[in-house]
This record gives structure tokens, sequence and C-alpha cells, in this order.
């Protein structure tokens, strides 16, 4: 053999030993609901340059470069890390199945800090609802689901039977509650429109208890419930859905979605309409009926995580028969448009345009006129840049603007008013050790109207080492007078009048908590506790001068307590939660207001899902108490020093559901107030029941029937 | 499908930046002007002479006011409550009854409940009043002031009521706002000078949904 001829077959040999030392493995990946996972992260441990991601159907192709023994770690946010102990030579097919993550410590969220964070990292206690537990209830409304899954929430009935929320202390316009990010505009007596937050297109929704005005400006005193919706991931998706209820009470609703190229979209669609209720008992007799419809758009465009941008538009209308002679209705315009962009790797902006519209009207019925007496109308910019350094501390800085107009029959002669605000705000995360993270923030809001300059501070600290976490935190938060407490001149059917007031000074509220959290494996115990200090509540209180009401700033209010949750949840899919909450309100006597936040509430979930290739079963057991409430009310109207003691019932109120799921087809069936509670007396903050009730909702996902695995 | 993506967000971009104050403001519709031509809002808003029927529109939202129905001569008359002097009310002289928010009296009138939902049903049953199970007026109170309400001082005066035609509209006050109901009954209302006619309240709103305006469509003579 020449020497030429030697180079040329070691040269041969050496390619057909590297071809040959090459191999690949691929395969799908599914979650335990038999589900394809998309963008799940496999990665040779020994290579971390190594590895890839699952495509839309789940699958996956993965090329080793030798013959060699790794270990493959399959991650994907929201589920259990697994690991793979790939031998010697090994290749070809291997399926894995992911099991979610019941501890959702995995999950990411954004509301505590406004930048995405892995819930186990979030400086800010913050509490999750996954789409799996909305769907789990077949909930209609955000009202059923919030009362569900958190202690300290109650949901009764002001003036014409308004919806108005008690989170732990706090009401209605002292909790701020935002979709994607974005603040709702229109109230009723104090309180947004719920049955707009419809649930059929939620990816989750997370709750900030305490003051949040550093990030979220004016109205975040109590707390913020943030509704995140989902997106369209899969190439194509379409649903059709069918909820029917004891009372007449009926939900249709439908939605379809693609992500093509970039594209994606997401159009929902949801009709739902309830006969009038009679209720048995004394007090309120009879609940309204209504229909409503709901429809929602998002279209997004990004272009390889560089730029991403997002348009939403949103149409709502609701019409309640809360006469036989006229009917109110209710309707919401809104658009949206964002633009995201990542300058670097340690950069990003973003920039949006919100409008929101909420009208109300009345239509009589004989004459056949429909007319707008309420229209409040908001246009908002906003402005976010963060920068990263050393790939872990995050400076956040941005603004925003709104334009809110308001023109309301409680104005005189349907006047309006409009009032422009600004804010800057600045927000540093800082990570020195994987067991340390300190936040700091800083916002300034300024409003118009009052020529109101108000600066929110918030430091929250955050340690953790193991299974162990504590975060300490102290957060400001105000509200700013609205318009319609500072102009209102509304006669009040004739029996008195309330007036606005110019003079008001904004809520503010200082938020102290201090939270410990314990995770191992099936178990997960967490315990807070809170102090509030409320000063400047905004009321009304009777004027001897004008002769009316007038809205007024009170003397401060302290509002502390414990909250208290465990959770376990077993390999074999029995899973068990509960959660309690201590509240206690003190208002210093010849206040307008008194306390009437029920002290002991608790809510608590068992259940069991066993899945089996195609078919998943669940059944849960959803119980939630709330305790009496004694409240010293004022005998009179207009003298704040005679008071009577007056004790609304506590109740206990449990609903028992099976879901059933098969490839396409999911059937939930539940039963309502299981051991048949009837109120017998109707106060404005009974449970509006006439006992056990049923129901059933039906769902598919067509796109399942066209798919295979 | 990028293209069909821009033009949304434009679309989305010019509807919304160019409405300060909102959009769609033309869906609904505008308050109602009085008929200027024949300068009358309320009274007898529609006579039909062939089948002596009609429509009474009035206003009795003031609760310091009679408003008193003359179905002979197709005439309303209003009259101010004079609280300091109840007994010295004065009164037009020909009458036939009266609305003061929803109460109703009678001029020596009497009343009688049917069964009947609506006029044409009446008509077409035949049924005449043949004089008996009627209710005279009796005396009751009206308030003037509900100011006083929440401390459970509504003002009120002595007047004569006919509890029967009174009862055309439930107001269950037991809750707030009140819950109302129509009776959806015809009344025959029997005239001092023995004559009959058909009374049917409608309606308690006005067109923009306020309350205390009243319709009452009616056969006279019946």
């Amino acid at each position: 053999m020449s020497k030429k001829s030697l180079i040329s077959f070691i040269l041969i040999f050496l390619t057909c030993y590297s071809i040959q030392a090459q191999r690949y493995i691929d395969g799908f990946v599914y979650s335990d609901k038999q589900e394809p996972l998309f963008g799940v992260a496999i990665i040779i441990k020994e290579l971390k340059s190594l590895g890839t991601t699952t495509d839309e159907k789940g699958y996956y192709k993965l090329r080793i470069p030798d013959n060699k023994a790794y270990t493959l770690n399959v991650s994907y946010y929201g589920f259990e890390k697994q690991t793979y102990s790939l031998k010697e030579g090994e290749k070809g097919k291997i399926d894995f199945t992911l099991k979610e993550d019941v501890t959702k410590l995995d999950m990411v969220v954004i509301t505590g800090t406004r930048t995405p964070k892995l819930l186990k990292d979030a400086p800010i206690v913050t509490r999750v609802i996954t789409q799996e537990e909305i769907e789990q209830q077949d909930a209609t409304d955000i009202r059923e689901v919030l009362q569900t899954e958190l202690p300290g929430v109650e949901f009764s009935y002001v003036m014409n039977q308004t919806p108005s929320l008690n989170l732990a202390g706090f009401g209605g316009n002292a909790v701020l509650f935002l979709v994607d990010g974005e603040r709702l505009a229109g109230e009723t007596m104090d309180n947004v429109d719920y049955s707009r937050l419809t649930m059929d297109n939620v990816g989750r929704i997370e709750i900030v208890k305490g003051a949040a005005s550093s990030l979220y400006g004016s109205n975040a005193v109590g707390g913020v419930i943030n509704i995140i919706s989902k997106e369209s991931k899969d190439k194509w998706n379409a649903n059709l859905n069918a909820h029917i209820a004891s009372h007449k009470e009926y939900r249709y609703g439908g939605s379809v979605g693609f992500n093509l190229k970039g594209v994606s979209n997401l159009t929902n669609i949801q009709y739902t309409s309830s006969a009038p209720i009679e209720l048995r008992g004394d007090g309120l007799n009879l609940i309204y009926g209504s229909h409503s419809w709901n429809v929602k758009e998002k279209l997004s465009y990004s272009y390889n995580d560089i730029f991403k941008i997002t348009a939403k538009a949103g149409y709502f209308f609701r019409e309640r028969e809360s006469a036989e002679v006229a009917h109110e209705r209710y309707r919401d315009f809104s658009g949206g448009l964002k633009g995201e962009y990542n300058i670097s790797d340690n950069d990003d902006i973003m920039l949006s345009y919100t409008f929101d519209q909420y009208d109300k009207s009345d239509y009589a019925l004989q004459s056949k006129l429909d007319i707008r007496d309420y229209s409040n109308v908001q246009h908002i910019l906003r402005t976010m840049y963060n920068h990263t350094f050393r790939k872990k501390h995050i400076l956040t800085i941005g603004g925003d603007y709104m334009r809110d107009y308001l023109m309301t029959y409680q104005f005189v002669d349907n006047g309006a008013y409009i009032q422009h605000s600004a804010d800057a705000f600045a927000q540093f995360d800082w990570n020195p050790s994987t067991h340390w993270n300190l936040i700091a923030g800083l916002r300034y809001d300024f409003f118009s109207a009052t020529k109101l300059h108000y600066v929110s501070p918030k430091l929250g600290l955050m340690y953790k080492i193991k299974d162990w976490s504590i975060r300490a935190s102290y957060s400001a938060g105000f509200r700013a007078p609205s318009l319609k407490e500072m102009y209102m001149s509304f006669d009040m059917a004739s029996i008195f009048m309330i007036y606005g007031n110019a003079n008001l000074k904004p809520e503010k509220s200082h938020n102290f908590s201090i939270a410990g959290e314990y995770t191992h494996k099936y178990y997960n115990v967490t315990a807070m506790g809170f102090y509030n200090l409320v000063d400047n509540r905004i009321t009304t209180a009777w004027n001897a001068a004008l002769k009316g009401m007038e809205y007024v700033n009170m003397a401060p209010l302290q509002i502390a307590g414990v909250d208290l949750s465990a959770s376990a949840a077993w390999d074999f899919g029995l899973s068990i939660r509960v959660s309690y909450i201590y509240t206690y309100e003190y208002i210093q006597k010849g206040q307008p207001l008194t306390a009437s936040t029920r002290p002991h509430t608790a809510t608590a979930r068992i259940a069991y899902t066993k899945s089996c290739k195609d078919h998943r079963f669940n059944m849960a057991l959803n119980g939630r108490f709330l305790s009496k409430v004694t409240s010293d009310e004022y005998t009179s109207l207009t003298d704040y020093t005679q008071t009577e003691k007056v004790t609304y019932p506590g109740y206990t109120i449990w609903n028992l559901s099976f879901q059933y799921a098969w490839n396409a087809i999911s059937v939930n069936t539940t039963i309502n107030n299981l051991f048949n509670y009837v109120p017998k007396y109707y106060y404005s903050n009974s449970p509006f029941t006439t006992g056990t009730t049923f129901s059933v909702g039906l769902s598919l996902n067509i796109e399942k029937f066209f798919k295979q695995k | 499908m990028k293209k069909i993506s821009s033009i949304f967000i434009l679309s989305l971009l010019l509807v919304f930046c160019c409405s300060c104050n909102g959009i769609l403001g033309s869906i609904y519709d505008n308050k109602p002007i009085a008929d200027e031509s024949t300068g009358q809002q309320y009274g007898f808003i529609e006579i039909d002479k062939a089948n002596n029927s009609g429509t009474i529109y009035i206003n009795a939202s003031d609760y310091m006011q009679w408003t008193y129905v003359n179905l002979h001569n197709k005439t309303i008359d209003i009259k101010v409550i004079d609280t300091a002097n109840v007994d010295a009310q004065t009164e037009p002289q020909d009458w036939d009854f009266a609305l003061h928010r929803y109460d109703v009296k009678t001029n020596k009138g009497a009343v009688q409940a049917t069964q009947f939902a609506t006029l044409d049903e009446l008509r077409n049953s035949g049924t005449r009043p043949d004089g008996s199970g009627f209710s005279v007026d009796t005396l009751g109170n009206v308030t003037v002031d509900m100011s006083g309400m929440m401390d459970g001082n509504i003002k009120l005066v002595p007047s004569s009521i006919n509890r029967i035609l009174s009862q055309w509209l439930d107001v269950n006050t037991s809750v707030m706002p009140p819950i109302y109901t129509l009776s959806k009954r015809v009344y025959f209302l029997q005239l001092a000078n023995k004559e009959y006619a058909a009374l049917l309240f409608t309606n308690y709103i006005n067109e923009e949904s306020e309350k205390g305006y009243i319709t009452i469509k009616y056969i006279y003579p019946y």
C-alpha cells in the first residue's frame, strides 16, 4: 500500500467511524392529560449547549454527537422536570409524559413585578388560579372562580342588585382588576362589571393581595387581580361549548384560533342567559333575569422572539330585566395595540395604547327607545423598559398617560367631565445570590382634576433556602378621587341628594406583610400575616348644611389578619387544599361606615384525577365557609352616634363536580350546594341560592378530532 | 395574512384614536322632544272617536301635585297640594279621576277590577258592568315628601283614595330599589253620573325610562 493510499484509508475509516458514532433520538412529549406539549426543552445535561424543543405536535428530534451515556433533562413551565439516563449507544424513539406541577412553583407570573418571574422566585406573594382549575369549575365569570378558590372573597349585592366585592376588608374600588395588565372602564356602585370578565379565553388569574400602587397607581389599595388571556399555540384550534344549569341558566360559546408563520389569532364568542329567580325566603325575593354577549379578538405577530405586536378588540353587551316596562343595558367596546421589542439579550421595551368604553342605557320596552345615560371612555398610553444587569438584576422604568371621560346621569343635566393623569415609575429587582432577592420601587402619579401629586414606594425582601422561602414587604397604595366622587349631583329617588366633593383627598394605604412558605415533594404550606393602615377612605356621609349625602374622607381604619394555606398532591391522583383567612377590621366609632367583613373564611378542595390513555376523569369537592359577622350599624342615616348590633349568619356551601374528558370531548357535571343550604332571610350578603342545583357542561375541542398522536 | 393583520391593526388605531369621547354613539336613541306642532306632551295623546277610546299620558313624577282627568271634555288639570291647608285643597269643577304618583282617587265614583288584561278582550267578551261589586273611595294618606324616608319621617297628607284602582301598580318597597309590578287588569270606573269607563294602566315610565309617567288606555263611555 502506498503512502497516499494509506492516508486515504485512514480518512475513510475515520469518517465512517464518526458517522457510526453520531446517533438520533426522537419522540413525543405529552402532558399527563395526553395532550402534546409545544415548546418543551430537551437538553443534554453534560453538553449544555446541545438540545432542542418540541413542535406543536409535541414532536422532537435530537442529534447526539457520539455514543456515550448522557443525562437528558426534559423541562416545561408548569410541569415537573424529568430526567432520563440515555444509555451508551441508545437511539430511536423515546416518548415522555410530563406531570403537571401542582405546586405551580415553576409557573411564570408577572403581576407582582411587571416582569416575568417564576412563581418560586417572585418576591411579592402571588396566588395563581390556573386554566385547568378554571375549566374544572366550568365557571362563567370571575366571581365564581374567585369565591371558590380564595378565602376572604365575598361578592354580595348592594343597591339595585349590583354585585359588590369584599376582598379581606377591601371593596371593589380598592382592588384593581386588570385584563392583561390593562384596567377596565366603567363602574356601578364602586365595582367594575364583573360579568365582562368571562372565563372563556383565560389562561390564568394572578392575585396579589395588599397595596401595589408603586407599579399600578390608583386603585391598587388592597390588591390586584390580573386576568391573563390565552394565546393560540396550535397551528389551528376550534372549540364549541355549552353549559346548562338549573333556573334556566344557559351559556353557549365557541372559539377559533390559529398560529401560522408568527401570526397568532384567537377569537372567542359567548352568549349567556338566565331567567329571573324567585327566592322563597324573606328579604330579597327576586333576582332579575338577564342575557349577555361577549366577543373577544386577539391577534399578534411575532418575529423571531425579537419583535411582537398584539392587537385586541372586544365587544360586550348585557341586558338586565330589571323591570317589566324597561330593561337596563350595558355595553363595552374595547381595543388595544401593544408592541414589544427585545433590543438585545439584556434590554426590552414595550409601548401600548388601550381604548375602553363602558356605556349604560335604559331600554323602554313600549317606546323601544334605547337612551344612554352613562359613558366612561378611557384612552391609555403605556411604555416600559427593562434592562438586565449581569443576567440577574432587572431595572424597570416606565410611564403611562390616561384620558378619562365620564358622562353620567349622576351629574347635573347628564353632563360630562374629563381628567388627564400621568405617571412615571422605576423598580429595581436585585438578586445578589440565589438565596436573596430585594425589590424596590417608586412611582409618581399626577391627576389633573385636583392637581394631585402622589408618590408610592415599595420594598420587598425574599430569602429562600432549600424548601423554605420567607418574604417580607412594605407597599403603599392610593386611590385618586374619581370624577363621580368629585362632581356628583344626584337626586336619589326624591329621598335625598348625593353631592360630590372636589376637595377630597386620595385614599391611601400602607401594607406590611410577612409570609413563609415550605414546599417539599407533595406538600406545600404557606402562612402570611398582614397589616394595612388605610386613611382617607372615601365614602358618603350626611351633611347637615347641604341636607344631603356628600362624599367625604374617613378617619384611619386598620385591617389586619392571617392567611394560611396547606396543600398536598400525591402521584396517584389525589389532592387536597385548605385555605383560611382571619380578618380583623377596626374603624373608629362615629365614622359613617362600620366594620362588616366576616372575620373567618375558609375554602377547601379535595380532588381525585385519573388518566388512562385518551381518557381522563376528575372528581372534585369544593367547599367554602364564611363565618357570621356582627356589625354595629348606625340607627340613623343623618347621625353617627347611635348604633345597634346586627348579625348576619354564616354559611357553608359545598359543590361536587365530575369531569370526564375523552380525546376531543369533555363533559362537566356539577351539583351545586350539595347539602341544600337555604337562607331563612335573604340579606344582601346572603348566598342567592334556592338550595341544591345542577349544571352540565359540554366542550368540544374540534382540532383534536383531526390530530392523531 | 400579514396584510390582513396590518389592515386590522390600522383600522383599530383609526377608530379609537379619533374618538376621544367614545365611539358608536349613534347606536343609541336621542331623548324625545315634545311635539311642537301640537304643543301637547301630556293629556289625551290619542283619541279614537269611532271606538270611544284613546290614551292618556300623565306626568305624575311630582309628589306635590294631583293631576285631574276629565273624560267627557278630554282634558287634564294639575293642582298643587297645599300641605299647610289640606282641607282647602282646590279641585277643578269637573273631573272623573285623579292621580298623585301612583295613587288614584275618583270624583264620587266607584271602581271594580275585571279579569280582562286588555281593552280588546273586554270589548270582545261583551261584558257589561252591572253596578254591583264596586268600591267607593275611602280616606287615606298620600306621600308629599320622601326626603325623611331614611329616618322614618315620610311626610304624608290625608286624602281620599280609591284602593281598588290604586292597585294598578304594586310597589314592593321591602327591597331597594322597589320592585314595580303592573296588575295588567282592566278596571271599570263608575262615574258620579252612573256612566261607565274602562281603564287599563299600561306603563309607569316615560320614554327615557324615568318613573312617575303614567300611560292609561280607556274606553269612555263604555
